[in-house]
């Protein structure tokens, strides 16, 4: 609770400090704003507490989520480097919307009403249209926001509706009564009223974390958006989009669970599938990690579709694994592509002779997202694997077994283009905060696939 | 086999434990990112201090263990919990792992400090600390480790420096391919060990030695799933410590630096299999079949490997079949239900052994890298420390009372002789062989006259002090070593058995017939007498051949019979070779050509051209016109509606 509160008000004074005439105080300003939200968001542990009438709790769920999201945004800052060389004057702006946004987010993680859901989404989905904007004159940029606003507002009517219809059948909003409505359902004649609500509810929020057949605003956005707010967006944005699911199709939706769960199973194979495959076929790096994040969705959908004792710990590890292993990877493009024009593989040849710390870094990475052993993506995927089994869902896990296969092909492109190819510019200048938050990152991958044990079994 | 975990003290404990196999873990970091940079004066510090400190520390940790406890663990933190599985990364500190701690620690810090003299010229100095520092890291997690994973992980990572070490100046061929051979047997074994875990895993539910020891007795005994998880975890034991048929490794690891011979392929890795063992005894009391078939493949090897070593003229070479043998032995041991003599034996060997090898590199050093015997002779004045070491470790091997080997060696030959006569007289066999050929290599090293030539006799030189100091210490050890167990018609007091007994307590309720004694004293002494005469024959003949009559081994190619058969090691490698290797790479060059080439690839790329179809019909509707996403997404939502409503 303290945490949004601070958020907000952090948020303020970042604008504020953007009057200043040096721009060089406000990513550490930023940063130690994180430190202190993350630190304080901690005294919630163990403390579950309701607040404003039962409109949020915050419980060990929302409170282990949200440091997740809140370190992730840590995580991907110092790579906002070359924002503050070039002197861009709306930097305060960008770090206070990106604030703000943790707030929705945070909101999204911990709701106890629906509509707190819905109003945690919006506040997260319209500072994305922003950001992804952010460039005004890149035509690109003004490409992806506008269509990720006009597609973006369409899957929030229907997420409305959804929710709208909800409130018709069940007559409230608080999501203990929707859970108590829902797994009563025989003395009803609104159930078909309810159902298509809840159809509706899960098309609008796999719009949001991106899972096919909804998912083609992912690539065009991602890539046409500035490199910093991609980061963000597959990050945090998918983070607080599939904790918010879990708690719904498990907290709110629970008696309905028949009805839903053979339609999410087909929508989580079809993701698989289309990230998967999309992403190998993509010649620009940035395009296949858009792809990448389709395709971990789809995984995250797993832990969604089995719900028991681990599942809750694995989606938690999968995001925070996930998280470090995207936002190495993304910070490794942003400095290379700032340098080398283009976002393709080839921009990456020779980077193991120029660059061996961005080279290493961004195959820790992609070993991560690949789940090679010894980093924390193996562990990931093999709780999450571990979750589904124990659900019964095997053949779930074969098809998701054989699509990680298929992701080896594309992670490792880039890997050897840089260690095969010929380089093909000089060396990248890398400042030392960004190498520091790299190596940072490539041991935190190796310390979560060395000792899983420490990460897991938080909740 | 209860478990208490220590009262007082906990996490005092806890960071000491887990300080033992940090500290030479650091020491690896340090020396192997510093390749190159550091200087020799810091290598050697940190490599040889990170093992004195954990050694310090053992010692520590022996002291304050309370007596006649049966042991605690310390876990560190919860490694892996998935589902049912749950592996805490613990160590557990017993009698067992205590002696190992001291042992590889204690035995590693000598032989460190011997290499900072030997290795002082070598360009991959810092290179061969780091690798030392690691093996010890690993054998430490193998010892300390509370349950079969971690065991395992230390496995393979002794398995893995053995490997780095063997291929050490790896510009060498023939030292790759001993590296290879090494790793390839090895993980042989490896298999059967890791298969043993997983039945271990499916029959108890755990892999953590405390819950499987305690429910290991409600499998019947005999029961065929215990004696297949026994000679599973025996399969392993076989590539690890070198026995028939998968020893054929650990002659050819010689091609490694001396140290590394004396502390990986003699003294600590290659008794990681009867530790094994030991620790799983329970398991294999419950198993008598299996432990029949250890002592016969223990007995067998020893003699086997014994009689190989009799016409050996490498000196390292005479050492490797040596220890097959001695490990042989102690299988024998291990087969016998003698379990603390078959420990009693690792000990007095490591001291010896080690010994024997530092010794054999203090010749090679002086000899400028000369390992063949023939060429040498006469080395007793020019080392003399050297020699009277290297007699006293001969002495020790070759049961000469009051020396280290003879007390050890004399029990197991006393158990053996309990359990089958047979037997017993192979073992007598065996140790016969074993003074005759070491007796043959001390003649043949240090008396009668120099063969080698003049630039070699220019250079010979007595050894630095780094190096003969080592051999000082673990001669005093090879001396002393065995009045930690003497045999009962000296003393009612065995104060090793008695350490250790306690970890034998469930295999004695299993069996208590095994660990009676049931010997008289005349019988006792008959065998120790049998013993001392064999040993000092062979000893005898080995001088009329050697010195008196002053023959030398005939030049390559000229021996002829038997000789040439043992010569040649029996044709053992070239019988693998052609059973085991050629078809095996037949068969891999027809499945290459035919079933990869002609099935396998086209259906491989089969599945890419598919994938990468998919992907470009994919690429079709993503059109980046918002129209066409906007409709293909209503499209998404009504078929999800009419399959939910409709179709069902």
């Amino acid at each position: 609770m303290t945490s949004i509160i601070l958020l907000s008000v952090f948020g303020i004074i970042n604008l504020f400090l953007g009057f200043l005439k040096s721009n060089k105080i406000l990513l550490p300003a930023v940063i130690i704003f994180l430190a202190i939200v993350f630190g304080v968001n901690f005294l919630d542990w163990n403390n579950p507490q309701s607040h404003f009438n039962n409109m949020l709790t915050i419980d060990n769920f929302a409170v282990a989520f949200s440091a997740v999201m809140v370190l992730s945004l840590a995580l991907i800052l110092p790579f906002s480097r070359s924002y503050i060389n070039s002197g861009n004057p709306h930097l305060a702006e960008f770090y206070s919307i990106l604030m703000f946004s943790l707030v929705g987010a945070i909101m999204m993680v911990s709701y106890e009403n629906i509509i707190m859901l819905f109003l945690g989404i919006e506040i997260l989905s319209i500072a994305m249209y922003v950001m992804a904007g952010s460039h005004k004159k890149e035509l690109r940029s003004n490409e992806a926001a506008l269509k990720y606003l006009l597609m973006g507002s369409f899957a929030t009517g229907i997420l409305l509706f959804g929710f709208a219809l909800i409130y018709g059948a069940s007559g409230s909003f608080n999501i203990a009564e929707i859970a108590s409505f829902s797994s009563n359902t025989t003395a009803t004649d609104l159930l078909p009223m309810m159902e298509i609500g809840v159809l509706l509810v899960l098309v609008g929020i796999c719009f949001k974390i991106g899972a096919a057949p909804f998912h083609f605003w992912t690539p065009d956005v991602y890539e046409g958006t500035p490199t910093l707010f991609t980061t963000y967006m597959s990050t945090v944005v998918k983070t607080a989009g599939i904790a918010a699911f879990y708690k719904l199709v498990w907290a709110v939706f629970p008696g309905l669970n028949e009805f839903w769960y053979p339609t999410l199973v087909a929508i989580t194979v079809l993701t698989l599938v289309i990230g998967n495959i999309g992403a190998a076929i993509q010649t620009s790096f940035k395009r296949m990690m858009a792809y990448s994040s389709i395709a971990h969705a789809g995984y995250l959908l797993i832990a969604l579709t089995s719900f028991n004792d681990y599942s809750e710990n694995a989606v938690l590890f999968y995001a925070l694994s996930y998280t470090v292993a995207t936002v190495a990877a993304f910070g490794v493009l942003k400095l290379v592509s700032d340098q080398r024009e283009g976002e393709t593989y080839e921009m990456f040849n020779g980077l193991g002779r120029t660059n061996p710390l961005l080279a290493f870094a961004m195959t820790v990475a992609m070993c991560s997202l690949a789940s090679i052993p010894l980093t924390g993506g193996f562990f990931a995927k093999f709780f999450i694997f571990g979750s589904a089994i124990e659900a019964g869902a095997v053949w779930l896990v074969v098809v998701a077994i054989l699509m990680s296969a298929v992701s080896i092909y594309y992670y490792f492109r880039v890997v050897m283009a840089m260690y095969m190819k010929e380089p093909v510019g000089e060396k990248v200048a890398v400042d030392g905060f960004a190498a520091f938050m790299l190596i940072f990152l490539s041991i935190f991958t190796f310390i979560m696939g060395i000792f899983p044990g420490w990460f897991n079994n938080w909740l | 086999m209860q478990q208490i975990q220590v009262p007082e003290n906990n996490a005092a404990m806890a960071l000491i434990c887990l300080l033992i196999p940090l500290l030479p873990f650091i020491g690896f970091v340090i020396n192997g990112l510093g390749n190159g940079k550091l200087p020799k004066s810091v290598v050697t510090l940190v490599g040889c201090g990170s093992v004195l400190v954990s050694f310090l520390l053992s010692i520590y940790l022996f002291i304050s263990f309370p007596a006649g406890s049966v042991g605690y663990t310390t876990e560190i933190f919860n490694w892996i919990k998935v589902g049912s599985l749950s592996i805490p990364f613990a160590f557990q500190i017993d009698q067992l792992s205590l002696i190992m701690l001291l042992l590889v620690t204690g035995v590693g810090f000598i032989i460190h400090v011997y290499s900072a003299g030997y290795m002082s010229h070598d360009p991959g100095f810092g290179k061969f600390f780091a690798f030392l520092n690691l093996f010890i890291f690993s054998m430490l997690l193998l010892v300390m480790g509370a349950n079969y994973a971690m065991m395992f992980i230390g496995w393979e990572g002794v398995g893995l420096c053995s490997y780095l070490l063997i291929g050490f100046w790896n510009k060498v061929t023939p030292y790759n391919n001993a590296a290879k051979k090494a790793f390839i047997m090895n993980r042989i074994g490896d298999l059967g060990f890791l298969l043993a875990i997983f039945l271990i895993f499916m029959t108890y539910g755990s892999v953590t030695y405390s819950e499987v020891f305690t429910q290991a007795p409600t499998l019947p005994v005999s029961s065929e799933m215990i004696t297949a998880i026994t000679l599973l975890l025996f399969v392993g034991a076989m590539g690890k410590s070198a026995q028939l048929p998968l020893y054929t490794w650990l002659p050819d690891a010689m091609a490694g630096p001396t140290p590394v011979s004396a502390l990986i392929h003699a003294a600590t890795m290659v008794t990681a299999g009867i530790y094994m063992v030991l620790r799983s005894n329970v398991l294999y009391t419950m198993a008598p079949i299996t432990l029949e078939f250890v002592a016969i493949i223990g007995l067998a090897t020893a003699v086997f490997a014994a009689s190989i070593g009799l016409f050996q003229n490498d000196i390292k070479k005479v050492l490797a079949y040596s220890t097959v043998s001695q490990l042989g032995y102690m299988f024998l041991a291990l087969g016998v239900m003698a379990y603390s003599t078959s420990f009693f034996h690792v000990l007095t060997h490591a001291f010896f052994k080690a010994l024997l090898f530092l010794g054999a590199g203090s010749v090679i050093h002086a000899m400028s890298g000369e390992q063949d015997m023939r060429n040498m002779g006469g080395l007793r004045k020019a080392l003399p420390v050297t020699f009277i070491t290297m007699l006293i470790g001969t002495l020790a091997i070759s049961g000469i009372p009051p020396f280290a080997g003879f007390f050890s060696k004399d029990e197991i030959l006393a158990h053996v002789f309990e359990h089958n006569k047979i037997m017993w007289a192979f073992g007598l066999l065996a140790s016969f062989m074993t003074s005759f050929y070491m007796f043959r290599l001390m003649f043949l090293t240090f008396f009668g006259g120099f063969r080698g030539t003049e630039e070699q006799r220019h250079h010979l030189h007595e050894s630095p002090k780094s190096m003969t100091l080592p051999l000082i210490i673990l001669a005093i050890l090879s001396t002393i070593g065995g009045f930690m167990g003497l045999p009962p018609v000296f003393s009612e007091n065995h104060s090793l058995g008695n350490f250790l007994a306690p970890l034998f307590t469930a295999s004695q309720q299993l069996n208590p017939e095994a660990f009676g004694h049931h010997m008289d004293h005349a019988t006792e002494y008959m065998l120790m007498g049998i013993s001392v005469v064999v040993a000092l024959i062979a000893a005898i003949i080995a001088y009329v051949i050697y010195v008196s009559k002053k023959s030398v081994p005939a030049a390559e190619g000229t021996e002829t019979g038997l000789h040439k058969l043992i010569y040649n090691k029996y044709y053992i490698d070239e019988l693998y070779d052609s059973i085991i290797v050629k078809p095996v790479m037949g068969l891999s060059t027809g499945l290459y050509r035919f079933v990869e080439k002609g099935i396998i690839d086209p259906v491989v790329h089969g599945f890419g051209r598919i994938t990468m179809g998919g992907g470009r019909g994919l690429r079709v509707l993503q059109s980046g016109a918002i129209g066409s996403y906007l409709l293909t997404m209503v499209a998404g939502i009504i078929l999800i509606l009419v399959l939910n409503y409709i179709m069902r």
